[in-house]
C-alpha cells in the first residue's frame, strides 16, 4: 500500500493539476454557479401510486417528486400519493433516471411518513427495493436538494422547474419561468401560492421549482378533476380489466391540467422537520369523529375587501376600488368542504382570463364550513371590471364582479369590526376575536361619512343561524367608532358567531362590514381561559402520564414525552390550532374542529421517536383564531437539536472515472476514499478508521464513480484511490473552487 | 573471436577461500530468501489489535482493512482494496431468550436477511468446535449485492457468507465473514486467522 517516492510525486502532481484545471470557473448556462442542474435532475424522481391487491400492480396516479435528504425522503404532492377517492392505491413506486437523457426506471418503493392533504404536501420515505426487500434508509446516499426560504422570493424572480413532463419516454425536463405574483389564502397569508408565467404539464405536479441558487422554493401543484368534470384528462396505460386490449374501459391514470401555481416550500418545512426527526405525534384523548359532510360543497355570500386583518377577517366590504389598487381579497362562505374538494378561481376582464389573479385548480386547505378568502396583495390592478368565478370540481359554484377605478365619491362606510367586553369608556377590551362565555358580547366598528337618519342594520349569527337583527336610523356622529352588543341573560352559548353590518344608501341594504368571532372559555377578567395547565411529562404509559407531575426538562434519549392540558367551554366544531415547535421551528401545525367534550381535563398527546426523542427545546402552543391561549415548553437533553452533518446540499459534486494506465480500460470495483479535512493520507493509512472518512465511492463496471456527499469549498480533503492489483494513489490538499458545480476527474492506476 | 572456456580444467584452481565463498553466497541467498518470505508474510499477515471492554471482545484484524464501529454491530472491518464485494469480517452481539436455541438465532437471521438482501439463500448449517473447543454453529449462505449507487451501472456481486454463532451468557455472538464468491476460498484463511485469535 506504499507508493514509491517518484510515483507518489507524479500521482500527486497529476492529481493537483487535474483538480486545478477542473476547478477553474466554467461557463455555466444557468442563473448561478451554485445551480447544479445535474444534481437537481438526479434528485428528481417519478412517483407512481399503485394498487397491489390484484395479480399485478395497477398504476392509479402519477406525479413527480424531489429527494430532499440523502436517506431517501421525497417531497411531493399529497393528492397522488395519500390514498383518496381519486387515487386509491396502496403502495408507492419510485422511479429514478440513471442517465440524464433517459426516462425513469422503477427502482424503489416508498411509504408516506408525513402528509397534509389540505396543503397537498406529502413526504415519502424510500424504504424498500423495487422487489420489496427492506432498505435501511441510513445506508442510502442519494442526491438531494435543500429547501429554500420561500419568503425570500420576489416578483419577477427567475424559477426553474425540474420534473417529468409526461408518462412516456421523456427524461427530466427543465422549464424556466418567472414569478408573476402570489395568491393569498387564510392558511398562508399573502403567500399561500406562488404564481408563475410558466405553464407546466400535469405530471409535473409535486416536483420542485428552484431559485437561482438551486434550492427548492416551491412545489408545482395541481389536482386532476373528477372524471365527470369537463376539464378532466386521463390516460389508460394498462389492461386493468384483462380483456386483452387497452381501451377507455381500463383504469385511467388522471392527469392534472396545466400548472401555474406553486405551493411555497415553507409550507413543507414543518412536515420535513417531523419526518427527518421521525417525530410521531398521537392524540390519546378519545374524541368524537367529526361527521363528514353529507351535502355537496357550496360557496356563497361572495364579497370583496381591500384588506385582511390579523385574524383573517375582512376590514370592510367594497364593490369597487380606486385606481392604483394593489390589494383585493375575495371573501366567501363555504360549506361541506373536505380536503379532497378541488376549487378554482378564474378572474376575467372583458371575457379574457387573467392568469395573474386567477388560481388554478387546487385542493381545499380550509375546514368544512366557515369564511374563506382568496386574493392578492402587492400587485397593481389595471382599471376595469373584473368577474370573479369560483369553481368546485371544475363546475361553476358562484361569481361576483368588482370595479377597479371607481370614482372617489365619499360614501358612508363601516369597517374594522373588533369584539370584546365593553368597558366603562364605551370601548371594548379583550383579544379581539375570541371572547369568554358570558351574557354579553360587544362589537366596536369604525364608521365614516354617516349622516343622521341613514338606515343601517346589524345581524348576529350563531352557528350560521340568525339570532338577532336590528334595523335603526343612524343617530351618532359622521365619523368615529360605535359599539353594539348581543346579550342573553341566560348566557351566550360557546361557539362560532358572526356579525354583519348593512347600510342602505339608496339601493336597499347592502353588506358594509362583517366579521366572525368565537365564544369559548370561562371569563377571567376581560379575557377567556380556554386552555389551562398545559404541561409536559413522561411516564411508562399513557395512563400513568395522566397523574405524573409536569416536567420542564427530560434526560437525553427519553422514549416518549406526553403533553397534557385542560379545557373549558369549547363547543365541538370550534376551529382550534395545535402547534408544536422544536428549537423554535414548527414541526406540527393543524387547525381542526374541536372534537372532544365541551369541558374536560387532561387532553393527552404523545410524542414518540424511535430511539428516543432528540435533544431540543420543545414547545406546544394552543390557539383559536390565531390567538395563543396556552403554551408550555420543555428541554430534552442539552436542549438543542443535534447537527446533521449530512444535511447540507450545497457543495461540489465529485465524480470521475478510473482507468488502467496500460490498457486504458475502466477499472471496476475500485474504491475512492475522500478523507476528512481533519486528517491526511499518512494519518489515515496508519489507522484505517471509518471515522476519518468524509465519503466513499466504488466504481461501476466501466470505472465510473460518484461521491454523493458534496465537497465543501474551503476544506482541504485528502484522497486515496485503491483497487485490487493496482498501486494505490493518494494526495493531500484537495480543495474545490466555490464556483464549480461539479468536479469530474479521470484517474489512471498502474498495475503492481 | 574470443573463446571463453568454461569447464572442469579450471576447477582444480579453486582455492579453499573461494570454495567457502561459494558456500557463504548460497547460505546468504537462502537467508535473504527466508527474510524476504518472512517480511512478505509479516506484511500480508500484519494485524491490528482491537478491543472492546464493554462487549468483552479482543481481536486481531488485518492491517489495511477499514474498521467501522458505528453500526448495529460491535465492529466491522472491510478490505477496500478487494475487487467486487469488499471482503468483510464483522462481530455482532444479539440478545437471546433464555430458552433460545441456535436454530432460533439462525431462523431470526434468515428472516431478517431475506427481507434486506436479494436472493438470500441459506446453504448449510453445521455444528463446529472453535479453537478453544467451544461449541458453535456455522451457517453458510449466499446472496446478491447490487451496486450502491443507482446512477451507476454496476454488475451485482454474488456474496458468500459464513456466520459463526456462539451462545453465551444470554447473548449470541455472531462472527460473520462475507466475501465475493469468486474469492471466498482464497480469502478464507484471513478469516480463519481472525477467528483463531478472537477472544470473547
Amino acid at each position: 500500500m506504499h507508493l514509491s517516492f517518484k510515483r507518489a510525486i507524479a500521482a500527486r502532481a497529476l492529481l493537483f493539476a487535474v483538480v486545478c484545471v477542473l476547478s477553474l470557473p466554467t461557463t455555466v448556462h444557468t442563473q448561478d454557479a451554485n445551480f447544479d442542474a445535474d444534481r437537481i435532475r438526479r434528485a428528481t424522481v417519478f412517483v407512481m401510486q399503485v394498487d397491489t391487491t390484484g395479480a399485478s400492480p395497477i398504476i392509479q396516479c402519477a406525479a413527480s417528486g424531489t429527494l430532499v435528504t440523502r436517506t431517501g425522503l421525497i417531497l411531493t404532492n399529497a393528492h397522488p400519493t395519500v390514498p383518496n377517492n381519486a387515487c386509491p392505491g396502496d403502495d408507492l413506486i419510485i422511479a429514478i433516471a440513471s442517465e440524464p437523457d433517459a426516462p425513469p426506471v422503477p427502482t424503489f418503493r416508498a411509504s408516506i411518513v408525513q402528509s397534509n392533504p389540505g396543503l397537498d404536501i406529502a413526504l415519502l420515505q424510500i424504504d424498500r427495493q423495487i422487489d420489496g426487500r427492506l432498505i435501511d434508509p441510513t445506508a442510502l446516499s442519494l442526491p438531494f436538494v435543500e429547501l429554500a426560504d420561500s419568503d425570500s422570493l420576489a416578483l419577477d424572480d427567475t424559477l426553474v422547474v425540474v420534473g417529468y413532463a409526461d408518462l412516456g419516454d421523456s427524461s427530466v425536463s427543465l422549464v424556466r419561468g418567472t414569478v408573476t405574483g402570489f395568491s393569498a389564502e387564510p392558511i398562508g397569508g399573502d403567500r399561500a401560492w406562488i404564481k408563475t408565467n410558466t405553464v407546466l404539464p400535469g405530471t409535473m405536479t409535486g416536483t420542485g421549482a428552484y431559485d437561482q441558487s438551486g434550492r427548492l422554493v416551491g412545489i408545482p401543484t395541481t389536482v386532476p378533476l373528477d372524471q365527470v368534470a369537463p376539464d378532466s384528462r386521463c390516460l389508460s396505460l394498462q389492461d386493468t380489466n384483462d380483456d386483452g386490449v387497452i381501451t377507455s374501459g381500463d383504469r385511467c391514470v388522471p392527469l392534472g391540467g396545466e400548472i401555474s401555481v406553486l405551493r411555497p416550500s415553507n409550507f413543507a418545512r414543518p412536515l420535513f422537520r417531523a419526518a427527518t426527526l421521525r417525530l410521531d405525534l398521537q392524540s390519546q384523548t378519545a374524541t368524537v369523529p367529526f361527521t363528514a359532510p353529507t351535502g355537496a360543497p357550496v360557496f356563497s355570500r361572495l364579497f370583496f375587501s381591500p384588506t385582511v386583518n390579523d385574524a383573517g377577517m375582512p376590514v370592510s366590504v367594497v364593490r369597487g376600488l380606486p385606481a392604483g389598487t394593489d390589494r383585493v381579497y375575495l371573501f366567501f362562505t363555504y360549506a361541506n368542504m373536505t380536503s379532497e374538494t378541488v376549487y378554482e378561481l378564474r378572474v376575467s376582464s372583458g371575457g379574457v382570463l387573467n392568469p395573474t389573479f386567477s388560481l388554478s385548480a387546487v385542493r381545499w386547505s380550509g375546514g368544512r364550513d366557515g369564511l374563506w378568502y382568496v386574493g392578492s396583495g402587492g400587485q397593481p390592478w389595471s382599471n376595469g371590471v373584473y368577474d370573479f368565478t369560483l369553481l368546485i370540481g371544475g363546475v361553476v359554484a358562484d361569481s361576483a364582479r368588482l370595479l377597479i377605478g371607481a370614482s372617489g365619491e365619499t360614501l358612508p362606510t363601516f369597517s374594522d369590526i373588533v369584539f370584546g367586553i365593553e368597558n366603562s369608556s364605551d370601548g371594548v377590551v379583550g383579544t379581539g376575536f375570541v371572547l369568554p362565555t358570558g351574557t354579553v358580547a360587544s362589537a366596536r366598528f369604525i364608521h365614516r361619512n354617516m349622516s343622521p337618519g341613514l338606515r343601517w342594520a346589524s345581524i348576529w349569527y350563531y352557528q350560521e343561524t340568525e339570532v338577532l337583527r336590528e334595523t335603526l336610523d343612524w343617530a351618532d356622529g359622521e365619523s368615529g367608532t360605535k359599539t353594539i352588543r348581543i346579550q342573553d341573560p341566560a348566557g351566550l352559548l360557546p361557539g362560532a358567531y358572526r356579525l354583519e353590518l348593512y347600510l342602505d344608501i339608496g339601493q336597499g341594504f347592502r353588506l358594509a362590514a362583517t366579521s366572525d368571532f368565537t365564544l369559548a372559555g370561562t371569563p377571567v377578567g376581560d379575557f377567556a381561559r380556554i386552555f389551562e395547565d398545559a404541561h409536559f411529562t413522561t411516564a411508562a404509559d399513557a395512563e400513568r402520564a395522566l397523574t405524573a407531575s409536569g416536567l420542564s426538562s427530560f434526560p437525553e434519549g427519553t422514549a416518549s414525552i406526553y403533553a397534557l392540558f385542560d379545557w373549558n367551554q369549547i363547543r365541538p366544531g370550534t376551529l382550534w390550532t395545535m402547534r408544536w415547535l422544536v428549537d423554535d421551528e414548527p414541526f406540527y401545525e393543524q387547525t381542526l374542529p374541536w372534537s372532544a367534550a365541551e369541558n374536560g381535563d387532561d387532553y393527552l398527546m404523545t410524542l414518540t421517536v424511535p430511539g428516543g426523542v432528540p435533544d431540543g427545546t420543545y414547545r406546544l402552543e394552543l390557539s383559536i383564531n390565531r390567538i395563543i391561549f396556552a403554551q408550555t415548553e420543555a428541554r430534552v437533553g442539552i436542549g438543542q437539536l443535534p447537527i446533521d452533518r449530512f444535511a447540507q446540499a450545497s457543495g461540489v459534486q465529485f465524480r470521475g472515472q478510473i482507468f488502467d494506465t496500460q490498457s486504458g480500460a475502466g477499472i471496476s470495483g475500485a474504491t475512492v476514499i475522500v478523507i476528512s479535512d481533519l486528517f491526511n493520507v499518512e494519518e489515515f493509512t496508519a489507522q484505517w478508521d471509518q471515522e476519518q472518512i468524509y465519503a466513499l465511492a466504488t466504481t461501476d463496471r466501466i470505472g465510473r464513480f460518484i461521491v454523493e456527499r458534496l465537497l465543501q469549498p474551503g476544506a482541504q480533503y485528502s484522497l486515496f484511490v485503491i483497487a485490487e492489483g493496482y498501486l494505490p494513489i493518494s494526495a493531500d490538499g484537495l480543495e474545490v473552487a466555490p464556483d464549480s458545480p461539479s468536479l469530474d476527474i479521470p484517474f489512471y492506476l498502474t498495475r503492481g | 573471436m574470443a573463446v571463453i572456456e568454461i569447464g572442469g580444467a579450471s576447477q582444480s584452481g579453486i582455492t579453499q577461500r573461494q570454495r567457502w565463498g561459494h558456500y557463504f553466497a548460497v547460505f546468504y541467498a537462502a537467508i535473504a530468501l527466508l527474510i524476504g518470505i518472512n517480511l512478505r508474510d509479516s506484511s500480508v499477515n500484519a494485524v491490528v489489535a482491537y478491543s472492546n471492554t464493554t462487549a468483552g471482545i479482543r481481536a486481531l484484524y488485518p492491517r489495511g482493512w477499514l474498521i467501522d464501529t458505528d453500526g448495529d454491530y460491535v465492529f466491522r472491518v472491510r478490505d477496500l482494496s478487494a475487487g467486487g464485494y469488499k471482503t468483510t469480517i464483522q462481530v455482532a452481539i444479539e440478545p437471546v431468550a433464555p430458552t433460545a436455541s441456535s436454530r432460533n438465532i439462525v431462523d431470526a437471521l434468515t428472516l431478517a436477511r431475506s427481507q434486506r438482501v436479494a436472493a438470500y439463500t441459506p446453504l448449510s448449517r453445521s455444528p463446529i468446535s472453535l479453537s478453544d473447543e467451544r461449541e458453535a454453529l456455522a451457517l453458510e449462505y449466499a446472496y446478491v449485492e447490487p451496486g450502491d449507487n443507482v446512477f451507476l451501472s454496476a454488475i451485482p456481486n454474488v456474496v458468500s457468507g459464513l456466520d459463526i454463532i456462539v451462545l453465551q451468557r444470554g447473548q449470541a455472538i455472531i462472527i460473520s465473514f462475507l466475501s465475493d464468491s469468486d474469492t471466498y476460498d482464497s480469502n478464507y484463511p484471513v478469516f480463519q486467522r481472525f477467528l483463531d485469535a478472537l477472544v470473547f
